[in-house]
């Protein structure tokens, strides 16, 4: 069923190609592919990272208000463009730690339960992104890569934050490797408004609460040159440590500030 | 912190669940049954506040504890003392308070299917109080805990009856919150008239009248059974003290280490769920009305030998909070407070026979 729905959707996008060449769709929104911001140039949300493009083939990344609590550093090297195919590589080290201490509380804000201290973690992702323009104004991207945590001692199971989109984004830090996989198309509606379409699997190497889906869909208006408004939904699918596989659906929203 | 709101909030399914004011119960059954027994007389029935099975271990919401969650290797031997207790007495029916399903505080275990199959009941019929999938504080997380009724023989018309939301509870804390209830279902033995059974878990920590609404809704389905001409039997955790206790302020006994009540200055002056002096009346009107398995005669002359309850892990037993009640009556001199139950729970369960009605 997975499979079905993941090559439907992929199937979707391509289906409604032509072949030319981006830019106001990549000028607005490079994010979640395989190029990257041009040199001297930035944009930031509050969900998407703060990106600043060093030169052609360095971008660097982070999660700004996130970084008090996840000290996090990211790069994305640009790697050519071979056949149309545009590759890039991405590489992450966050440290989780300091955020899973705080919300370990008493209290409303207690996401984790108080008993547990969270020991060093620090997270390293590497992963590959390629892109390729399949229509005039749409973009097909694929990304896959394996994120895994160096830790000074295993966190408790039972310590976990249950809750789709989070924990499968956390799952690496318990137990097991995180091999992602995923595809994207993006494009424009005219000038001001811009779509993507896309999916992303998480398979967690371990027996249990080991595999989950996300489908997400995003449309974006341009609301000047340098803001931004997506919003859109996740349809998250996965093995929770209560067993029920289950489906849900959830809204997302942000707002992209940048160069101009 | 954005994302994680929007999650918290947004799900269209929603995080925690609101019920309506009936709702079907779920039913249990277990795969292999067990040979009905034929009873001649009397039902030996029992209701205990099992604790979601962590014993007497300090948790944060009751017992000063500092622990939220439980694993299952210390879940799993609370269980199983609960299930030996229960294979003792032997009830007939048993009516439980505090069975968790799944949640994140006991180990995702299925609690009441591990009881029903660890014990002689063939049926169950169960009913939510607290059920969320996440609930973002003190790190409870994915909650599910409910009321039970256990039967060798097929349970009928299984329902959950909701109660009076808190009505001293903030909008947002009162959305994750229980919402208490009663679980209800006919058993049917042969030769013997139907019988109705009302199992509830009123209010503990409520310190405005909505435990008094408890007893009052509580009353009126037992009303409505009496006045049908049926022989009902009810009981449950009512957590509230027979009219005429000698003791009804429990602030100091439950008093956790930092808090102070009773002094001038003190806000609240009352530890919530632990002063019962203004509600000393309130379950009058029941014990009126119909006949508790201990009669109210009984408890005044005795108070101790009736005690259920208390919230000090150590300690014996310093409050009597369950109870059961008939329209009809009960085998004279069968009732127990299984006292010596002292580890298994917070509560000591109650245990009574009563005499059927043949058809």
């Amino acid at each position: 069923m997975i499979r079905k729905l993941i090559f439907c959707i992929i199937l979707i996008g391509c289906v409604s190609s032509g072949f030319t060449q981006e830019t106001p769709l990549l000028r607005k929104w490079s994010y979640n592919t395989a190029y990257l911001v041009p040199a001297g140039k930035w944009e930031s949300g509050i969900l998407q990272p703060f990106r600043y493009g060093i030169n052609q083939k360095l971008e660097v990344y982070t999660h700004v208000p996130m970084l008090p609590f996840i000290p996090e550093a990211g790069v994305k090297v640009a790697w050519g463009i071979k056949n149309d195919f545009v590759l890039a590589s991405e590489h992450n080290l966050s440290v989780p730690t300091p955020f899973l201490n705080v919300v370990s509380r008493k209290g409303i804000g207690g996401l984790i339960s108080p008993e547990y201290d969270f020991a060093f973690i620090l997270s390293v992702y590497n992963g590959l992104a390629v892109t390729r323009p399949i229509a005039p104004k749409v973009l097909l991207s694929a990304k896959a890569g394996l994120a895994f945590a160096i830790r000074a001692e295993k966190p408790d199971p039972q310590s976990t934050i249950d809750l789709p989109v989070i924990y499968p984004r956390m799952a690496h830090y318990y137990e097991g490797a995180s091999i992602r996989l995923g595809a994207a198309v993006k494009g424009s509606l005219g000038e001001k408004w811009f779509y993507e379409e896309g999916v992303q699997s998480f398979i967690i190497t371990r027996p249990e609460n080991n595999f989950f889906f996300e489908n997400t869909g995003t449309l974006m208006w341009a609301v000047g040159k340098s803001f931004r408004i997506r919003g859109g939904y996740i349809l998250a699918y996965g093995k929770y440590p209560y067993v029920t596989p289950k489906w849900q659906l959830w809204p997302t929203l942000d707002f992209v500030f940048g160069s101009k | 912190m954005l994302a994680a709101v929007l999650l918290l909030f947004g799900s269209c399914e929603p995080l925690a669940t609101s019920f309506s004011d009936v709702e079907d119960a779920v039913m249990y059954s277990k795969e292999l049954k067990t040979t009905a027994p034929q009873p001649d007389s009397t039902l030996k029935v029992m209701t205990w506040n099992i604790r979601f099975g962590i014993g007497r271990q300090p948790w944060f919401g009751d017992a000063c504890g500092d622990n939220t969650v439980f694993r299952k290797d210390e879940v799993i031997p609370g269980l199983e003392k609960i299930v030996t207790r229960i294979n003792q007495v032997k009830p007939d029916i048993l009516f439980l308070q505090e069975c968790d399903v799944k949640s994140n505080r006991t180990a995702y275990i299925d609690e009441l299917q591990y009881i029903l199959d660890h014990t002689y009941f063939n049926y169950a019929a169960y009913v939510s109080e607290w059920k969320s999938e996440f609930i973002p504080s003190d790190g409870l997380g994915r909650m599910d805990m409910g009321l039970v009724i256990l039967s060798p023989w097929p349970l009928t018309d299984a329902k959950r009856i909701n109660l009076a939301p808190r009505g001293d509870q903030a909008g947002i804390v009162n959305y994750f919150y229980l919402h208490s209830c009663i679980v209800t279902a006919n058993v049917k033995i042969p030769g013997f008239k139907e019988i109705p059974l009302l199992n509830i878990h009123a209010s503990a920590f409520a310190t405005d009248d909505t435990k008094k609404k408890h007893f009052e809704e509580f009353k009126a389905e037992m009303d409505i059974l009496n006045a049908e001409g049926k022989y009902f039997i009810s009981g449950g955790d009512l957590n509230e003290l027979p009219p005429g206790s000698d003791s009804t302020d429990y602030c100091y006994e439950d008093m956790c280490p930092g808090e102070s009540f009773h002094q001038p200055g003190d806000d609240p002056m009352h530890k919530d769920g632990s002063n019962y002096t203004p509600e000393t009346e309130w379950l009058r009107p029941i014990y009126e009305a119909y006949s508790c398995a201990f009669p109210l005669g009984e408890y005044q002359q005795n108070q101790p030998a009736y005690f259920t309850h208390t919230t000090r892990p150590g300690h014996t037993w310093d409050r009597t909070l369950d109870y059961l009640f008939t329209n009809h009556r009960w085998r004279k001199g069968s009732a127990i407070t299984h006292q010596d139950f002292l580890t298994e729970s917070d509560h000591a369960p109650v245990s009574a026979e009563f005499i059927l009605v043949k058809e």
